[in-house]
């Protein structure tokens, strides 16, 4: 696996070796999320060096790539769909705008993004990972839609795209397995348009409780049985339900975009509050 | 005060079936069957003449008043094939139609667009030619059903389906007429003759004034007796 292969798109299942903390201590919510520091990150519960960050959750993507829309289906009951569909409902974009699908993976978001801005527009898949993107663009490719997408294999951290280049910004499940999120919320300020907007889909933290024990239950009981059963690779649902308890709660990330100097940020809460869309303006 | 409260509990009802179609994604799946259902419609359709290229890239918007959200409709042409994405969204279009599922009907029945707007039956902002071009495309669609559903049932089942279809259609238009007609006549002439309930109680209120004058009687009565046979 590439040392550049990191943070990559969606609803992420990954290799994880070892857990540090186990599933019941975090049943209970009370992992301590503010444990990272200057040189260490985390991996699941896993406390890692930031360097390591990048090669383990590649090795996640580049083995789940193929599988990854199935698996997403399978996991979510076909509800990213729909989290997907209310994404694109709440970008605003139109026909000639420039957006950029940050860790788009295999491409859902780029595929309507690219019928909805036509020929005038342009829509940029990005995703660190090389299988994914491989993966996105026969994808895409297979669809019919080849004149508006261009595909860069880039880190969030560091965008490869000039200042003021984008209308929109999406990043759909791909945060919270970025090593440095503050870093990658300012790198994708700086390549949107002075009103350009950024739209942050990510898991997040049930509003209910008696839905958070049920989704905890799901998350470490079912989701990895299921990822053995079909996927082979439990291991890569267990972290993708520590990675999910590790990132930052709505109020955190809303916060996060504030400090990366977003205005007007909100979030809406979906299905619970089982997965939130962050927004904010670059003014 | 009464009918404010009604108001007041009708509107936070309404309200609060809103806020629960949002947190079920109502509109994202109510958009996703919308745009599945054309899409198929515009693959199945056999009429080639029918041109998108007016209105490719174009947004059209749908108020309907029975639905808590907008319908926006953007025609893709870009791609190996015609598309049309359908999403709910508060952006400004570049036609916006105001109007109900009832008055789409009337529109479907070859009613022109400038007779419903005419009529305040429909509101239109922005470039009315798209709303028409749209309407037009929707017109003119050819989509032979009996074909296309024979390829998957065969000919017979295909027939015989079509038949109990066409049946059952009659009978639930006959029996909605009726329906109509009843309630009609019910509107009309039956609803008059209805004890209204004040009616009621200003008949229970007599019966208990009679029955009250009729205890007294009763008294007065007894008392006369008593009084002759003290005689």
């Amino acid at each position: 696996m590439s040392s550049t292969d990191q943070n990559s798109s969606a609803n992420d299942l990954s290799t994880t070796p070892n857990t540090a903390i186990d599933a019941d201590t975090l049943a209970d919510s009370s992992v301590d999320t503010s444990i990272e520091s200057k040189s260490t990150t985390h991996f699941g519960y896993k406390t890692i060096e930031k360097d390591d960050k990048i090669s383990m959750v590649a090795g996640v993507f580049h083995s789940v790539a193929k599988q990854y829309d199935v698996m997403n289906d399978l996991m979510s009951f076909g509800i990213h769909r729909l989290w997907k569909r209310f994404t694109i409902d709440a970008s605003g974009v139109r026909p000639g705008n420039k957006v950029l699908d940050l860790a788009g993976g295999t491409g859902d978001l780029t595929a309507k993004f690219s019928q909805l801005v036509g020929r005038e527009g342009n829509v940029v898949l990005a995703d660190i990972n090389s299988s994914m993107l491989n993966v996105g663009r026969d994808k895409l490719r297979d669809k019919g839609l080849v004149q508006n997408i261009e595909y860069v294999q880039a880190n969030a951290e560091y965008l490869p795209f000039e200042e003021n280049t984008f209308d929109i910004v999406t990043i759909a499940f791909g945060l919270r397995n970025v090593t440095d999120k503050d870093k990658a919320l300012r790198s994708i300020y700086s390549v949107l348009k002075p009103g350009g907007r950024l739209l942050v889909l990510e898991f997040s933290k049930p509003e209910n409780e008696l839905l958070n024990k049920a989704y905890d239950f799901y998350s470490f009981n079912i989701l990895p049985k299921m990822g053995e059963l079909v996927a082979k690779d439990g291991e890569s649902y267990q972290y993708l339900a520590e990675s999910i308890r590790m990132h930052p709660d709505q109020e955190t990330l809303k916060g996060m975009m504030e400090n990366a100097g977003f205005e007007q940020t909100s979030y809406k809460n979906l299905t619970g509050g089982v997965v939130a869309l962050h927004k904010g303006y670059k003014f | 005060m009464q009918d404010f409260t009604n108001q007041g509990l009708t509107s936070l009802s309404t309200q609060f079936s809103i806020q629960l179609g949002k947190r079920l994604l109502f509109p994202q799946v109510a958009t996703a069957t919308l745009e599945f259902i054309i899409n198929k419609a515009l693959a199945l359709n056999n009429n080639k003449s029918v041109s998108f290229a007016a209105v490719a890239q174009k947004m059209l918007t749908l108020e309907l008043a029975e639905l808590p959200f907008t319908l926006c409709f953007t025609v893709n042409t870009s791609a190996s094939k015609t598309v049309v994405i359908v999403r709910s969204c508060s952006e400004l279009s570049d036609c916006t139609i105001n109007t109900s599922l009832s008055t789409l009907n009337k529109l479907k029945a070859n009613q022109s667009l400038t007779q419903l707007i005419k009529q305040d039956e429909l509101d239109v902002t922005g470039d009315i030619k798209i709303a028409q071009q749209f309407a037009n495309i929707a017109q003119s669609l050819e989509i032979d059903w009996q074909s296309e559903l024979a390829k998957q049932l065969g000919d017979v089942p295909t027939h015989k389906l079509l038949q109990f279809g066409n049946k059952i259609t009659k009978s639930l238009v006959g029996r909605g007429k009726q329906l109509e007609a009843d309630i009609s006549e019910y509107i009309v002439h039956e609803k008059r003759l209805v004890v209204t309930r004040s009616q009621i109680n200003a008949f229970n209120q007599n019966t208990k004034d009679v029955a009250s004058k009729v205890d007294t009687l009763s008294v007065r009565i007894d008392k006369l007796v008593a009084n002759i046979a003290n005689k």
